[in-house]
Order: structure tokens, then C-alpha cells, then sequence
């Protein structure tokens, strides 16, 4: 394998790296400026298409693939949505990338945009990044005094304007319609699909919606070649028809009990081993791996005995999990509780349900309270049972929700149930020896202090029974 | 007459955002962020009036707004807003032992102001700092490598 | 034809309409349990009770390939080849699933639900739910919230936001929303902003469980005490399809009934609310002649001939037809006026008219036009007046000394509500001064039924039988759902007995003679269906035919 060389965190740590003049410094928009006069939009879609890249946003969806959905001919307007909406725990790649290189993203967008006829774009940013916020917002000025953006980019026909719509603390807005219901000014309830966004998205219009890592990457394949990129990563498995392969380079997130947190970028298909060992210092204070969670919460968690687990995007399946996910990986060393892992991992996602499917928003919540129940040693064996059971069936794989937030909130209670039940059964054993039925019920609903404050619950008074 | 709580300012910036949406509706978030930044909260009177300068049903701001978790109602927020990551990363290094400590300190429960309406404390559910786990975001600075010690610290830094 | 499969039996699907799978499984007779679908309202697939499996067909092979995963039959549409599978253990499970889920926080306060016996989640739980309660969770008090037009117990709702839905899509007035996310959602309304609109009372027939109740049903009646009658709401010339349920000659609630053609699944809370008049305390009770002492009880049985004698003695005669009659008691009316006097004059009772129509976004209207007939009417005086209809002051102009001198008044107007006086007011009294005979049949006393010589009680809508004509020429035809009050005789009836035609008032027999005899009528030759006859089609039919006669002769 030859040397491995990052382009996406290229700039990162180059002082004023976020600027335009030290972008362009470094070749910044000249595959822009080449694309724009040698290229047709049409080839520049054949081009993603043939690179074979997917999604870096979790799901692994074809990009070029999804582009090719947008209907012919269409009179427009046709919208962009670069999904910046990074909530996923364990996973910090895009912010990285939006602080320390907000160009690269724009330069993607640009030409995806080009590509797709896209006449607006939106970049759905996640409240919490404030100074990603401030830099993405300079870099927007910058390219429109630039003649980057705005009407005739750079002499040719092409006009664009970028928007950053800004969210308020909502997971599921990284799904991608209900992130176009966000825009909207919605609540973030996924739609039902059919129609896909490529047919009827935002604001009924025809709508692609990528990650922005995806975006860097369409940037640095049509500055590159297609050659460049698939030299990187792991060629399709040639036992699977379907598999297409996992090309090109990946920011991958390593966070957790390891010395040296942070952002790295490799090929994909690097092993979970090598990641920590190599790029992340090891576990710390010199313990061992315990779990590892390979691509954000929702992948769910390799045991230690697979930590040669590959990362693309068939790798963490083959162990059990849901997928690649967002490449953020988290170490859990030997001491940590695989009951508080569980515990945290329901509380997020019963936190995050957007509430709309009934699978989701009483399965998610009903795991959380059953989870409570156990870490408090009150729980009982047929719990696990249960827990197995809500796991099981929900989510968009089963198909019992409309967006995959299920499956994110099942995949850690399924793996951690396959592969850490004696710990959760000697933690139950432990905790209530004699199994006892909780003599007084779980509360209907957990108090969420934060929630009460904000709803506006107060406002409505109090209330009459019957 | 009642003062309006959306005062000329806080309607003209909202205003300028109707260029970049081509539906009122979409300018609901935006608008909201705008309000609470400006006082603090987005009481229901501002609802009202919101609504009534996008000319959208009130109860359409309402649901929007009571969906994220985002926007303060009862009360405006403290001075700072101290948001406390719990979630795997930062709650595997500590996040949680941090937020009772905070508690202890601040003698408040998350989602409360302190009585002299100096810090806002809230859980936050990953804020995309696990790098720097655990972290806490305090107004739009990220503190880093949280402990005991740097929490002192950052309370004496805040307004 | 296309054909879709289900539950291995085929069924054609219908032209020019695209159904999806719950509605296609419904042509089978296959029940596809749901919440959130409603075929009114925005398709949005969150309850995931009508997880089903799907398959295609192969049109060349035969070979049926299977979906892997449950899809939403709601958001399926149904075509060609469309296989689908409702009884699998995959789909059983899965709609045991929502059902634990769903009562994993409902109060099961059935016994003091007023859904009971009519709700969806009682009704999918005993069908698809499990046995057991698994969930060691404590279940909430039953909070009930004050909405504005009607309450919400918070604690029962499911989340279909089906509600929600009619109040943006179809009322277009949108006051409520959902509030907070997950597991904390309720449905609420902006303090201040409540929930009122003429369309409201939809929500409370839209909602499958008993978290929306009725403000003036509630805690009224078991449901499952009422019968349920077809009926025509008369309250507007729309002439909406509803349900009449009551129990023992008390009306205790009204409800649309579907009609793509009139109101399609919704009512204005007009109608539905109008029918507290029925049970009005004011309302005329027995019939009563007036002699040089005041009034005289009449005997029913006697009324008949008494009157027609009375009607015999008088002269000229005119005869005054309320928009309110049915269209066979404005005939009965007609001819028997005519009958006695083949001069007599007959005119339109006055047409209530409140403002102008009111159009809702989702193509609901109620009509400014506020009773039930005016067409069917019309249609009836054309024939007898030689195709002019004579508008009520036109008629009274005729009045007097040399023109006519015995009248008959019809009403079914609404009672006074002062300062609203009856629409047979006092002004109108004043120029039926002078005549030898008034008749004033109606349901509420009037200055006009003061200065009458005979007041004959009429029925209230729902004690009637017969058909309305609405604003679109559209006939429906309905049953009478309760026994009038003693001391009232339906319109009909007496008119059927002044004709002294053979046993009881044949409502269906009438409209077939009228059928016969008025060419506007002739469609209702056949069977009435349930969503009423378009009296218009028929009619260019008519005129189409006649003008290719013409043309052949």
C-alpha cells in the first residue's frame, strides 16, 4: 500500500487554515474554476457516480447514485442540503473539518451544487458548534466577495447562494427529512417516504441532502481522479454482489478512555486496532479494551475480541453491528460498566425520539425506564428478555419506524446484549439477588428536569381530571 | 396597549431573513434563535407576535419551538447557559460526577437559574466534543478536559 | 383491470381512483387495523398499526417477490399485481407491538371513557394485543386539558396527530400542535389561541381513541345505547350526509357520514350541534283551532277532515312551501291545495339566508343558505306554477280582498332566539290580516302562528321521512330516527290523510309518483343510494333526450 496521504485534514492545524487566502494558498478553488469551464454538470455527476463514493454520514448511500434521482429536466428551483447536523455521540469528524477547513466544505458544495442544478444551498448546522458557526459564516463572506458564490460564479452561468440555517438541539434533524422539516420551521418529524427528497424535498422541491464530509470528498475526487480515490480503502468483496466496495479516505473520531483523543484521517478499512493503538495512544492509564463502539452510539459495540473489526462500511456488520456509521469511535476500557453504557445509550435515544412512530417513542422510552430500573438493582433477569425484545423490533430494518433512529437505539441493546449478557445478568444477580418484582412501578415517565423548563408545560395551568 | 417584547430591532433582523427562505414558515427557527439570544427566552407573548409577523398560525411557532430542546419559555435564562455533556464519551470520563457537582455548587437542578440569574445549568445529550471529553459549553466557549478544579475555575471566569 | 392480492383472494381495483393498501384490503372485507391514516388528511405513516407485508407479481411469471421488511399499507399504493399479506406471524407481532406500546402510559380508564365501545385501541387490543401486561410502569391519572371547543384527556391520546392534521389541512385554522418531542408529546393550543372553529367538532370523530371528547356528548350516553341512523343535516342547503344516533326518541349526537360527494367525512359544529332544537321545550304541541273564544284543542284524528273542510269553504287559496318541507310533502302540499282549488296560488316560504358561504381550505362549505330544500322545493312549485316559482313576497302581495282568501303557511323555521325573532314574524302577521283562513303548520310558535285560525305541529327533521334536494341538485332520501312528541303529526302524514290515501305516509311511494309526473324528478325512478342522486346529470339526460326527439321528429 503506498503512503497514505490526508487531504481532508490536509490544512488542519496550518495557522489561519480557515481562511480563504490560506485555502487558496494551497490550491484551494482551482478545481472549482477548472470543473466550471471543462465540465457539464451531467459529467461531473458520472464522475461521482463512477468514483463509487458513499455517504459519510452514517447511512453509506451511494452519492452519485442518490444525485442521479433528481428528476430530468426539472424547471427548478432544485435545493442542496449539506447535512452539518453532526449530533451523533462519539462523533466530532465534521466539526473538525468546519472549524479548521470551512473552505474545502464550501468548495464541495459549490460543485455539487454545479452538478445537481442546485440553485440554493443550505447547510444545516447543529447549534452546539458556535465557532464552527462563526467560521462557516466568514467563509460564506469570503466566497461571495470572492465571486465564488452569488450570481455568475466565476464568469460562468452558475449562481448559488449557501445559507446556514442553524438547529436547536434536536438529534433527529441529521435525518435527512427531518432536517428538511427543520428548515421548513417544522418540528424535525422524518417524512414518510415515498416521495424521496430527490423527488419532493424541500419545500416540495426536488432535494439532495448530503454529509459535508461527503461534499470534501466530491471536492478532492474531481480534483484527484477517480484513480487516486479508489486506491484508497477496501475494493468490493467479490462474494457480494451488492457490496460496492468502501473507496477513498475517512475522518475517522476516537474518543473514550484513550490517551490521545481526536481526529484522524485514513483510509477506510483501517482495523479498530490499529486505530487506537496507533493514532489514538493507546488505551489509557494502561488498561484494556473492553467495548468499542465503532461508529457512533447507534452502530452498537465490538467486543474485545474483535478489534480487528475493519472500518468501512461492511466491516462493523460483519461483528455484529449496524454499520460504519459516522466513524466515531469510542474506547470503553475494562472497568466501565456495561450497564451504565446501556443506561446512557437508552437515555439518549428515548432523549432524541422525535416521538412521531409508536415503536420508537414508547420503545425507546419503555428501554430507558427498564434500563433505570436495573442500574438502580431493581431489575430482574426476563428484563434483559424484554430489552432483547424492543431491540429487536424497532427500527427501519424491521420496519417499524419511518427513519433509522430505532435502529440506532436498538443496535446497542441488541450487541450489548449478544455480547456482554453475563455482565448484565451478574450485575441483575448482584444487584437483586432474589429477583424481586419491583414492588412499586416506574414512574410513567422519567423526570426530564430540562424538558419541564422549556415545553412551556407550565403555561397551560393546571389541570382537571375527568 | 401592552409593550411588544419583539422590540424594532429584534423584528428587523428577523425580517432580514426572509430573503433566504422562500416560505415564512421556514423563518420560524431562525427567528426563534434571534429571540432568545436577544431576552433570554421566548416567552408566549413573543409567540404571539412572531406569528403574527410571519403570519402563521401561533400555534405552529409553539409546536416548532416546544420540539427543540433548545428554547427557554418560563423564564429567561441565566447570564451564561452552561450546557453539560452526558453522553457516552464525556459521561464514560466523568460528565456525570461533573453535572451533580455542578448541581452541588450552583444549588440548582439542571434546567434551573440560579437565584441571582447569573448561570443557566442544562444536560446536553453529545455536543460534539468527545475529544475533549468531558466537556462542558458555556455561553459559545468550549471548555475542555473537564474536572472539579477547571469547573471553579470556569465559574469564576463567567459574568 | 388491475388486481391487487390479498390475503391470496384477488380483488379489482376500482378506475380512476388510486387507493392504497388499507383501502384496498377493505374491498377484500380484510380489516388493515391504523390510527394515524385517515383518507381526508395528509398521509404521514406514524402509528405503524397497518405494518403489513408486501409483495409484487410478476405479470409475465406469476412469481411474487416479497418485501423483506413490514412497509406501511397506508403509504402503499395499491396497483397491479400489489400483494399483500395481513395475517403473517411477522405482521401479528408486530401489530401486538404498537398495541403494548401503546398502552404502556394509557390510563385504561375505560369504564368512564366515553370512546368506550367505539374505540380503535379497545378494539385492535382485543383483536391483535397480547394477553399479558409486561410493562412494571405506573400508569398516569387521566389529565384532563380544556382545548376550547372540546376537552382533551391528554393521558388516552396516541399521538396520530390526526387532529392536528384537520385543523391545518382542512379547517385551515390551525390551532393545535403537538408539544415537546418523544415520549412527552401531548397535543395542546396556545394559551389564548383555543381551539374554536366551525369545523371543530370533526376532530372528536377524527380522534380513534377517547382523548378528544365532545363538550355536549360527554358523560351523556353509553355509546353503545344508540342506534345510528342515516340522515340529511338540515341546516344549511349543503345537505351534508350525517349519522343520527339516539336512543329511545332522544337524539344525543350527531356525526358526518361519509359522502364524496357533498360533505366527504366532515360536519360544521351547525349541524352538529343544531339538533338540540328537536328536544326544544318550546316547540308547538297539538293541534288547535281558534274560535270567538280563543283557542280549541283539535283532535288529530279529526284534524284531517276538518281542515280540508275548512280549505273547501275558504275560496281562493294560496299556499306558502317552506324550504324546510321534504320534497313529497311540498307535492302532497301542492296537489292538494290545487285539488280544492285548481286556481290556487302557490309561492316559496322565505329562504334563511345568514352572510355568505363559507369555503374551508380542504373544499369544506357551509352554504349561506340556511335550510335544507329551496331546490327540491322550487322544483315542485315549477310544475304546479307552469315553471314560475313564486317567491314568498310576491305571493303576499297578492293577498286581499279580491285575491286570495285562505292560505296555508309551512315553516320548520328555527326557534326565536331574541333578539332574533322567528322568520314568521309580526310584520308578516300584519298582512295576513283580513283572510278568511290561515293555516300555519310549524314547529315553533310565531307572531304569524298567533294570528293563524288553524296551527297544525309539524315534525322536526329527524322525526320526518323523505328527501332534500341540496344547493348541487343532489336528492337524499332519509328515514325518520325518532317518534315525534305527542301532540305532533308529521307533514306527510297529514297531508296523506287529507288526500285519504290508504295506510300510512309512503314516503318512497310519493317520490315515485313525483318521479312519473316532474321531469327534474325522474332519476329518483330508481333506488335512492346512500350518497344521494344527482338530480342534475339527470336532468341534461332528460333535455339531451328530448332535444333528439325533437330532432328526429
Amino acid at each position: 500500500m503506498p503512503t497514505f496521504e490526508p487531504v481532508l485534514l490536509a490544512n488542519v492545524g496550518k495557522p489561519d487554515s480557515h481562511t480563504l487566502k490560506v485555502y487558496e494558498a494551497a490550491g484551494g478553488y482551482q478545481t472549482l474554476r477548472r470543473v466550471l469551464q471543462e465540465m457539464a454538470p451531467k459529467e461531473v455527476v458520472d464522475r461521482i457516480r463512477a468514483s463509487q463514493l458513499r455517504g459519510r454520514g452514517g447511512a453509506g448511500f451511494p452519492t452519485g447514485l442518490k444525485w442521479s434521482f433528481l428528476p430530468k429536466d426539472d424547471p427548478g428551483p432544485i435545493y442542496l442540503c449539506a447535512n452539518a447536523d453532526e449530533s451523533e455521540p462519539g462523533t466530532f469528524c465534521n466539526r473538525v473539518q468546519m472549524e479548521h477547513d470551512p473552505h474545502q466544505i464550501l468548495e464541495g458544495i459549490i460543485l455539487a451544487c454545479y452538478a445537481t442544478g442546485a440553485s440554493a444551498a443550505y447547510i444545516y448546522l447543529r447549534y452546539e458548534y458556535p465557532l464552527a458557526y462563526e467560521r462557516l459564516q466568514q467563509a460564506v463572506e469570503e466566497c461571495y466577495r470572492a465571486g465564488y458564490l452569488g450570481r455568475n460564479i466565476l464568469g460562468s452561468d452558475m449562481s448559488l447562494d449557501i445559507y446556514i440555517h442553524r438547529g436547536a438541539g434536536a438529534y433527529i434533524c441529521g435525518e435527512e427529512t427531518g432536517l428538511i422539516e427543520s428548515i421548513e420551521g417544522h418540528r424535525a418529524w422524518p417524512r414518510t417516504k415515498p416521495p424521496f427528497p430527490a423527488v419532493k424535498g424541500l419545500f416540495q422541491r426536488p432535494t439532495v441532502v448530503n454529509n459535508v464530509e461527503t461534499l470534501a470528498c466530491v471536492k478532492h475526487i474531481l480534483e484527484r481522479g477517480i484513480e487516486w480515490f479508489q486506491s484508497i480503502g477496501t475494493p468490493p468483496d467479490p462474494s457480494d454482489p451488492r457490496d460496492p466496495g468502501s473507496f477513498g479516505p475517512k475522518v475517522f473520531s476516537i474518543s473514550g478512555h484513550v490517551n490521545r483523543p481526536g481526529c484522524v484521517e485514513l483510509p477506510l478499512g483501517v482495523p479498530v486496532r490499529e486505530l487506537i493503538e496507533q493514532h489514538a495512544g493507546g488505551v489509557w492509564k494502561g488498561r484494556k479494551v473492553k467495548a468499542v463502539v465503532p461508529g457512533g452510539l447507534s452502530t452498537g459495540v465490538l467486543s474485545a475480541h474483535e478489534l480487528d473489526t475493519p472500518l468501512d462500511f461492511s466491516g462493523p456488520c460483519k461483528a455484529g453491528c449496524l454499520g460504519l456509521g459516522t466513524g466515531g469511535v469510542i474506547v470503553l476500557d475494562e472497568t466501565y460498566s456495561m450497564v451504565d453504557f446501556l443506561h446512557n445509550s437508552c437515555r439518549f435515544f428515548a432523549h432524541e425520539s422525535c416521538g412521531q412512530c409508536t415503536p420508537c417513542r414508547e420503545g425507546t422510552a419503555w428501554a430507558y425506564r427498564i434500563m433505570q430500573r436495573i442500574k438502580a438493582g431493581r431489575g430482574r433477569l426476563v428484563d434483559l428478555d424484554l430489552l432483547e425484545e424492543i431491540g429487536n423490533s424497532i427500527g427501519i430494518i424491521p420496519g417499524s419506524t419511518i427513519c433509522g433512529l430505532a435502529d440506532g437505539a436498538a443496535w446497542p441493546i441488541k450487541t450489548t446484549l449478544a455480547k456482554f449478557r453475563d455482565e448484565l445478568e451478574d450485575y441483575i444477580r448482584r444487584t437483586n439477588p432474589l429477583g424481586c418484582r419491583n414492588p412499586a412501578p416506574v414512574e410513567a415517565l422519567p423526570e426530564w428536569r430540562e424538558h419541564q423548563s422549556i415545553t412551556g408545560r407550565k403555561l397551560l395551568g393546571a389541570e382537571a381530571t375527568i | 396597549m401592552m409593550e411588544k417584547v419583539l422590540t424594532e430591532g429584534i423584528c428587523k433582523q428577523i425580517e432580514a431573513c426572509y430573503p433566504k427562505y422562500p416560505t415564512r414558515e421556514a423563518v420560524i427557527l431562525p427567528a426563534l434563535h434571534l429571540i432568545q439570544e436577544a431576552i433570554g427566552h421566548v416567552p408566549p407573548k413573543a409567540v404571539e407576535e412572531l406569528a403574527h409577523l410571519l403570519g402563521v398560525p401561533p400555534a405552529r411557532v409553539q409546536d416548532t419551538l416546544s420540539f427543540y430542546g433548545f428554547f427557554a419559555q418560563d423564564e429567561p435564562v441565566g447570564r451564561t447557559r452552561i450546557w453539560v455533556c452526558r453522553s457516552l464519551s464525556c459521561g464514560a470520563r466523568g460528565g456525570e460526577e461533573l453535572l451533580e457537582y455542578l448541581c452541588q455548587r450552583l444549588g440548582v437542578q439542571p434546567g434551573q437559574t440560579t437565584p441571582d440569574g447569573r448561570i443557566t445549568l442544562e444536560v446536553a445529550e453529545c455536543i460534539g466534543a468527545c475529544d475533549y471529553a468531558p466537556a462542558i459549553l458555556a455561553g459559545r466557549v468550549l471548555w475542555k478536559n473537564m474536572t472539579k478544579e477547571k469547573i471553579d475555575q470556569m465559574l469564576e471566569t463567567l459574568p | 383491470m388491475a388486481t391487487v392480492i390479498v390475503d391470496n383472494r384477488e380483488v379489482e381495483l376500482p378506475e380512476g381512483v388510486q387507493l392504497n393498501c388499507i383501502q384496498a384490503a377493505a374491498l377484500a372485507g380484510v380489516e388493515i387495523p391504523h390510527y394515524c391514516f385517515h383518507p381526508g388528511l395528509s398521509v404521514v405513516g406514524s402509528c405503524r398499526m397497518c405494518l403489513v407485508e408486501i409483495g409484487k407479481r410478476d405479470p409475465q411469471t406469476g412469481h411474487i417477490t416479497m418485501f423483506p421488511k413490514l412497509q406501511p399499507a397506508c403509504n402503499t399504493p395499491a396497483a397491479d399485481g400489489t400483494v399483500i399479506v395481513t395475517q403473517s406471524e411477522k405482521v401479528q407481532q408486530a401489530r401486538a407491538m404498537v398495541e403494548e406500546d401503546l398502552l404502556l402510559r394509557h390510563p385504561i380508564d375505560c369504564p368512564i371513557c366515553d370512546k368506550a365501545g367505539e374505540c380503535r385501541l379497545q378494539d385492535y387490543h382485543f383483536r391483535y394485543g397480547q394477553k399479558e401486561r409486561r410493562a412494571e410502569i405506573l400508569p398516569f391519572h387521566s389529565r384532563r386539558r380544556d382545548l376550547g371547543d372540546v376537552f382533551l384527556f391528554v393521558d388516552r391520546c396516541v399521538m396520530c396527530t390526526r387532529c392536528v392534521r384537520f385543523v391545518r389541512e382542512v379547517a385551515g385554522t390551525g390551532e393545535l400542535l403537538v408539544l415537546a418531542r418523544g415520549a412527552h408529546e401531548e397535543i395542546a393550543v396556545l394559551p389564548g389561541y383555543p381551539l374554536n372553529n366551525k369545523l371543530s367538532g370533526n376532530v372528536v370523530d377524527l380522534c380513534p381513541v377517547g382523548a378528544l371528547a365532545d363538550k355536549d356528548f360527554l358523560y351523556k350516553q353509553r355509546v353503545w345505547f344508540l342506534r345510528s341512523h342515516r340522515s340529511v343535516c338540515p341546516h344549511c342547503a349543503a345537505g351534508c350526509s350525517i349519522w343520527i344516533d339516539e336512543n329511545q326518541d332522544h337524539l344525543w349526537r350527531i356525526r358526518p357520514r361519509e359522502n364524496p360527494h357533498v360533505n366527504r367525512w366532515w360536519i360544521c359544529n351547525d349541524g352538529r350541534y343544531g339538533y338540540h332544537q328537536v328536544h326544544d321545550r318550546r316547540r308547538l304541541l297539538g293541534a288547535r283551532r281558534r274560535t270567538a273564544d280563543g283557542w280549541e284543542e283539535l283532535d288529530w284524528a279529526q284534524a284531517p277532515l276538518v281542515v280540508r273542510e275548512a280549505l273547501e269553504r275558504a275560496g281562493r287559496l294560496a299556499a306558502v312551501l317552506s324550504p324546510f318541507l321534504t320534497v313529497e310533502e311540498a307535492y302532497l302540499l301542492a296537489l292538494l291545495v290545487r285539488r280544492i282549488d285548481p286556481e290556487a296560488l302557490l309561492g316559496l316560504g322565505p329562504v334563511p339566508r345568514m352572510g355568505q358561504d363559507e369555503r374551508f381550505p380542504g373544499g369544506f362549505t357551509i352554504s349561506a343558505e340556511k335550510c335544507p330544500n329551496r331546490r327540491g322545493v322550487e322544483a315542485v312549485l315549477s310544475y304546479f306554477m307552469k315553471g314560475r316559482v313564486l317567491q314568498f313576497d310576491e305571493l303576499l302581495g297578492q293577498l286581499g280582498p279580491q285575491g286570495v282568501r285562505g292560505l296555508w303557511i309551512t315553516g320548520g323555521y328555527k326557534a326565536p332566539t331574541p333578539p332574533v325573532s322567528h322568520v314568521l314574524d309580526q310584520a308578516i302577521a300584519d298582512r295576513l290580516e283580513g283572510l278568511d283562513l290561515v293555516i300555519v303548520q310549524d314547529l315553533f310558535p310565531s307572531p304569524v302562528a298567533e294570528r293563524a285560525h288553524y296551527v297544525l305541529p309539524g315534525a322536526a327533521w329527524a322525526e320526518r321521512d323523505g328527501a332534500y334536494v341540496n344547493c348541487q341538485d343532489r336528492l337524499q332520501s332519509f328515514r325518520r330516527a325518532i317518534r315525534p312528541p305527542r301532540g305532533v303529526l308529521p307533514e306527510g302524514w297529514l297531508l296523506w290523510q287529507m288526500h285519504q290515501r290508504a295506510g300510512q305516509f309512503d314516503a318512497a311511494a310519493v317520490l315515485d309518483e313525483m318521479a312519473q309526473q316532474i321531469t327534474y324528478f325522474a332519476p329518483a325512478v330508481y333506488e335512492i343510494p346512500e350518497v344521494g342522486l344527482d338530480l342534475k346529470a339527470g336532468l341534461l339526460a332528460a333535455t339531451t333526450a328530448k332535444t333528439a326527439s325533437e330532432l328526429k321528429g
